[in-house]
């Protein structure tokens, strides 16, 4: 009997020996060797046992008796150190084995990243039975901590595992959303919303700075300086193939131990299954592709003719509960387009990858049931071009069902506010529906819902449909573009009611008909997002327009203009001289603006952040000349030097500027006060304009000059300073708070109404909470959007990101 | 085909855009998706906005002048709106992105 | 593994019964009564309205309800329960959407000798407190359960609370540190299976069976996923876990079981979204004398079927 050594106890040579003892079992006397003191065992079922939903029994795939009966020689625990091919020996620690055939099946190894603190103990990866030994023994303790450090599918399975054992989990992701090998962003986005339902935190974007400890580990510091408290760390950030045998062995290498179609190395009576190995550039962590390996290696040895083939494999997690299905390929390639479903209602996504006639992708969240179907169309490349249109429905859907456009007013749950004025929740408004009021004014009159400002109205309607069916006709109204049925002021409330905080919880929940929106929703959406939760959403420069992305206005011929502040159209000889100085430098055009500022036009682009550094360091900041938000307060001289003057219009309207500036609003808003009623500051076509009197302040809000032209309406008149203030602030406020994006003030009051306006903001304690969350904006968004910019690291950004016309083409 | 690398994937904002000038005109570096990229002639033929400060969604980038649409899969423009941008050959690899040198060689030519 | 089905198995639960609506009353569906005849056969003479005894209580408050000690209490058949040894019933409705499709009742007996756990878990401000439940002769095990809570996503109660679904757990207590395991290895508890169980009313409810080896309530436990999102459009369910002594494991990744509506006792729940009490038919799975196989609906569809046998 011929010999035939084994390099490693995993799924792979596991396989490999099924085969071989079923098909030929006198073909050879086998020594397996294994590292773990242990047999074959199904590695990829660790994480139930992890979680305590199997046993370590029940995974085990070949026990003692099963290789007694296939006279197995076991050297279980003995680490291999080398293989003699001269004299075709395996060298073990115990001892030489010959062999007249050997297979290498080392896997892989856990890829630990070369931080501080890494050799800690409690630090641990994830790979082995003793791995998840060490990890169930740790979330023994009581209220024991967690950090997870990869949110790929092992350290989910882990995180997921872990949070069943009673521990308190973190888990850490350096990309934008988890598993994005596998999934996009939506799925991962409901995948994260799914693991925090599990009270698992999830952080993306986390770097990760250093292990602390002093003994053992006990937290983990981001590059963020972020600092989190840890019983346990578990580093899953990837895996790389053990090859270090096959390379002293002089076996050839690349990235690992490089095989042919037969699973043969270099040396013709060697083989390597696994992921030790490396097929045509392409590494294995997944189990399918490993089995084919198998079967190939056992025909090999068996001198029997065989090929391995890639397929594409398609990727499940193992978390309970968690159905997510991805398959194939989803980025990367001209020619290519998607069709997304979403169901906002039972959490459902679904994207197909087309390429032509073919499916080339497909990711799915929350229905896995034709995930096999679509897997076999990638795999045997099926021409899909007859039931395109019905495809995402899957095998036993027939004639194309359209979408219900009230699915995300459909799936709110009864205690969703859908009345932000009068307080009512969706239940309420059922409730009276279904106690018979079957009309919108109905509705209002038993709930009052839709009955203050009514920019709720299109929400109630839906409710009203939903609830009625067919007897409720809904009136159609303006979507916000062809992305989504819902009009902006139905998003603005389903962002509140609903608490989406993110850009891909709005695409989810709210239905989206596109991956992630077009340049007419995604900046209305950014906005909102921003307004509504200052502290948990980011704003996203790609959602911007090209001005407030780059902070200055575009000109028709692609340079630039730059507006430095001038806190109340006030300046000083030091800031004259450096903005002629920069004018001078930059070569740009000087004029003086309607605003009271002095606008520099022509700057090139890859200038920008120069000239805002010498502008900064003359004192001053952007003068937001490009944004939705507040432009300038303009001011006459006042009191100070005007004869007339009745207040200090120019200290109140710095003051003014100064607390509003940097806040992003739905449109441009322009200030300006005037000292006496003759109004030289025209601060009566103004969104907020404040005319000083003998008394005191009148504050009027909604004017307009431009292509409409209208007068302020008095929104109140206050004895101080303060109290204009106070009413400024929470009337812009209150306009961030609810307005569509791109409507001015005063047409936002045209649909309000200034009457529900004044009654808002007479509430002293209403007034109080608007300036409260507009100062927990400002926290945010007040800073010098210049300074940030002109930091080198920024600045770079404003560079092409590479010269061509300079490399010498040989 | 020779490839050129012209930088990191990661200096290219996710939904956003880099210039990089080569001796045939400014080319836009569009990166859609975590690791697509595309690249275009930066012009939009209509009034010559740069299509790199447009706003990237989908597979498709709005000129910041005046809204148009444009596939940058194609290069065609889309809606009621009739033109083209040329699309040039561009890939991703281990974190860096390749553009097609043959830009280079024409301009050289 | 390879342990035959004890023939002197003492089962925690002696008898399981299904009562359905029928008019306005709920009448004897089927049961298992494990030889207590004359309880049986009084069973079988009883109905109940809603609001009316056990099952009636389960029915009114739309929520599961432990009764332990039936004497003086709203318990209908409290002299037939006595006579034959049983002191305290468990009854857990069965709701797709707002509609009673049936109610289980359990009854247990012989307190001092037989260890197990049948638990109700609710919400209470954003943690699962234990409602009710009946332990047998596990004490300790009843305390330490009385003073534990479960947040989202941590034990088994907060496992099946957070992910919506049947799960089973293994070695409960020996070797693995389930959360109250050290007083779960001394009272024998080896398996657990938890289930959501749907209050259409308000609350949420998680119920959990813990097995001990000595008197288990079950020797083998099957969850059966039955969702559109997991089996397509058919009416079918495919087995995603389950346990036997005799057989162990009975989940295979590589061949998953799959069985149609009306086609067995799993079948039979397919079709008809109602519990299934079924002993010594031919059609039962070798080695067993007995079955429960329920139901558990999600959305007014039915989820999840998950069946114990002994």
């Amino acid at each position: 009997m011929k010999k035939l050594v084994v390099i490693g106890a995993g799924m792979a040579s596991g396989r490999v020996l099924e085969h071989l003892f079923e098909s030929a079992p006198d073909a050879y006397e086998v020594t397996l060797f294994n590292a773990e003191n242990r047999g074959n065992y199904n590695r990829i079922m660790l994480s139930p046992v992890l979680s305590g939903e199997k046993s370590y029994e029940e995974i085990v795939t070949h026990d003692e008796a099963w290789y007694a009966a296939n006279k197995v020689t076991c050297r279980f625990g003995e680490h291999v150190v080398g293989i003699d091919r001269a004299r075709k020996v395996v060298i073990g620690q115990n001892g030489e084995v010959p062999f007249d055939k050997l297979l290498i099946a080392t896997g892989s190894a856990p890829f630990i990243i070369p931080v501080q603190g890494k050799d800690l103990p409690g630090v641990v990866s994830y790979r082995d039975l003793d791995d998840t030994e060490a990890m169930i023994e740790a979330a023994g303790t009581r209220d024991a901590k967690a950090v997870v450090i990869g949110g790929g599918l092992l350290g989910l399975e882990a995180a997921a595992g872990l949070r069943l054992r009673g521990m308190d989990v973190t888990v850490l992701h350096l990309m934008g959303h988890l598993m994005e090998r596998q999934l996009d962003e939506a799925a991962g986005y409901l995948l994260k919303r799914d693991l925090e339902k599990r009270g698992i935190r999830v952080i993306t974007r986390a770097s990760t700075a250093a292990i602390l400890g002093e003994e053992r580990v006990e937290g983990v510091l981001l590059e963020d300086s972020t600092g989190l408290k840890a019983d346990l760390v578990v580093m899953a950030v990837g895996i790389r193939p053990e090859a270090r045998l096959a390379t002293d062995a002089g076996l050839e290498t690349g990235r690992a131990i490089v095989v042919d179609a037969q699973m043969v190395t270099s040396d013709p009576d060697i083989l390597a299954v696994g992921e030790c190995v490396e097929f045509d550039g392409n590494l294995f962590g997944l189990v399918a592709p490993l089995y084919d390996q198998a079967k190939v290696a056992a025909a090999t040895l068996l001198g029997e003719p065989s090929a391995f083939v890639m397929r594409e494999t398609a990727t499940k997690l193992k978390v309970t509960g968690c159905d997510l299905f991805s398959a194939g390929d989803f980025a990367e390639k001209d020619g290519r387009e998607d069709i997304v479903y979403r169901d906002p209602g039972r959490g459902i996504y679904k994207r197909l990858v087309l390429e032509g006639e073919k499916l080339v992708g497909a990711v799915m969240y929350g229905d896995t049931a034709d995930g096999g179907w679509f897997h076999g169309l990638i795999k045997d490349q099926t021409d899909i071009s007859e039931m395109r249109e019905t495809l995402i429905f899957g095998p036993a859907y027939q004639g194309g069902a359209a979408l219900d456009p009230m699915a995300a007013v459909a799936a709110l749950p009864a205690d969703a506010e859908i009345c932000g004025c009068n307080g009512v929740c969706k239940g309420r408004i059922v409730e009276a529906i279904e106690g018979g009021a079957h009309s919108l004014d109905d509705v209002r009159a038993v709930t009052k819902a839709s009955g203050s400002c009514g920019t709720c109205t299109g929400l109630v309607e839906q409710v009203l449909a939903v609830t009625l069916g067919d007897a409720f006709e809904l009136p159609t109204a303006k979507p916000v573009c062809g992305c989504t049925d819902l009009t902006h002021e139905d998003v603005r409330r389903l962002i509140k009611a609903q608490e989406l905080k993110s850009q891909p919880a709005v695409w989810q929940e709210l239905g989206w008909k596109t991956p992630n929106g077009c340049h007419v929703c995604r900046p209305a959406v950014n906005f909102y997002l921003l307004a509504d939760w200052p502290l948990e959403y980011q704003d996203d420069p790609q959602s911007r327009f090209v001005n407030e992305r780059n902070h200055a206005n575009i000109q028709k011929d692609g340079t630039y203009s730059v507006m430095p502040r001038m806190w109340g159209g006030m300046t000083n000889p030091e800031e004259l001289i450096a903005i002629a100085e920069a004018a001078k430098k930059y070569g740009a055009t000087v004029k003086v603006t309607g605003g009271q500022r002095i606008d520099l036009l022509g700057v090139k682009k890859e200038d920008l952040p120069a000239i805002w550094a010498d502008l900064n360091g003359a004192g001053m900041v952007s003068g937001h000349a490009y944004s939705k938000g507040l432009r300038t307060v303009k001011t006459c001289v006042g009191s100070d030097w005007c004869r007339f003057g009745t207040q200090d219009s120019t200290g109140l309207g710095i003051k003014l500027e100064k607390r509003l500036w940097g806040s992003w609003t739905p449109h441009k808003v322009k200030l300006a006060v005037s000292g006496c009623p003759r109004n030289c500051a025209e601060a009566t076509c103004k969104d907020v304009g404040v005319v000083c009197v003998d008394s005191g302040y009148q504050v009027g809000v909604g004017g307009a000059a431009g292509m409409d032209v209208k007068e302020t309406e008095r929104l109140v008149d206050v004895a101080t300073e303060e109290e204009a203030i106070e009413w400024t602030v929470a009337f812009v406020q209150l306009y961030r708070e609810n307005a569509k994006y791109l409507d001015r003030p005063y047409k936002w009051i045209a649909k309000v109404g200034l009457d529900w306006v004044k009654e808002v903001l007479s509430d002293p304690a209403e007034r109080a909470a608007l300036v409260g969350r507009f100062d927990i904006s400002q926290s945010v968004y007040q800073k010098d959007p210049w300074a940030e910019r002109a930091r080198p690291e920024a600045a770079r950004r404003f560079l092409p990101l590479a010269d061509l016309t300079l490399e010498a083409a040989e | 085909m020779s490839w050129i690398d012209i930088g990191a994937l990661d200096d290219v904002p996710l939904r956003g855009a880099r210039l990089v000038k080569t001796r045939l005109g400014c080319v836009a570096v569009f990166r859609t998706g975590e690791a697509e990229v595309f690249a275009a002639s930066n012009a939009c033929p209509h009034k010559g906005g740069p299509l790199s400060e447009g706003i990237v969604h989908g597979r498709k980038v709005t000129c910041p002048l005046h809204n148009w649409v444009f596939d940058l899969e194609t290069g065609e423009a889309q809606g009621a709106d009739d033109g083209r941008i040329d699309t040039y050959k561009v890939r991703v690899e281990d974190g860096r992105v390749l553009l097609d040198g043959a830009l280079l060689m024409k301009g050289a030519a | 593994m390879d342990q035959a089905v004890g023939a002197d198995v003492r089962p925690f639960i002696q008898v399981s019964e299904v009562w359905v609506p029928e008019g306005d009353r709920l009448v004897l569906a089927g049961g298992c009564y494990g030889g207590l005849d004359a309880f049986e056969a009084s069973s079988r003479h009883e109905s109940f309205a809603k609001g009316e005894g056990l099952p009636g209580k389960a029915w009114d408050e739309a929520r599961p309800v432990v009764l332990k000690g039936f004497e003086g209490s709203y318990f209908k058949r409290t002299e037939a329960a006595s006579a034959a040894g049983l002191t305290s019933a468990v009854a857990i409705p069965v709701f797709a959407g707002a509609k009673l499709k049936a109610v289980l009742v359990v009854l247990c007996g012989d307190d001092a000798n037989r260890t197990g756990a049948i638990e109700v878990w609710q919400e209470k401000d954003g943690l699962l407190m234990l409602d009710d439940g009946y332990y047998g002769a596990a004490k300790h095990f009843e305390w330490v359960s009385q003073h534990t809570h479960f947040p989202r996503g941590q034990g088994l109660p907060g496992g099946v609370w957070a992910s919506e679904t049947p799960m089973l757990m293994r070695d409960l207590g020996s070797g693995y540190r389930f959360i109250r395991s050290e007083s779960a290895g001394r009272a024998g508890l080896t398996t657990g299976l938890g289930l959501p169980v749907p209050a259409p009313l308000k609350g949420t409810y998680v119920l959990t069976l813990l097995s001990a080896r000595g008197t288990p309530i079950a020797r083998r436990f099957e969850i059966w996923d039955a969702r559109d999102a997991k089996v397509g459009k058919e009416n079918e369910a495919v087995l995603i876990d389950g346990i036997c002594a005799r057989d162990g494991k009975l989940w295979d990744e590589d061949n998953t079981r799959r069985v149609a509506a009306w086609q067995g006792v799993i079948g039979r729940v397919l079709g008809t979204g109602v519990p299934v009490v079924e002993s010594g038919s031919p059609g039962l799975t070798a080695g067993y004398d007995s079955v429960v196989a329920f139901p558990i609906h999600r959305g007014g569809e039915l989820a999840h079927v998950v069946a114990w046998y002994i």
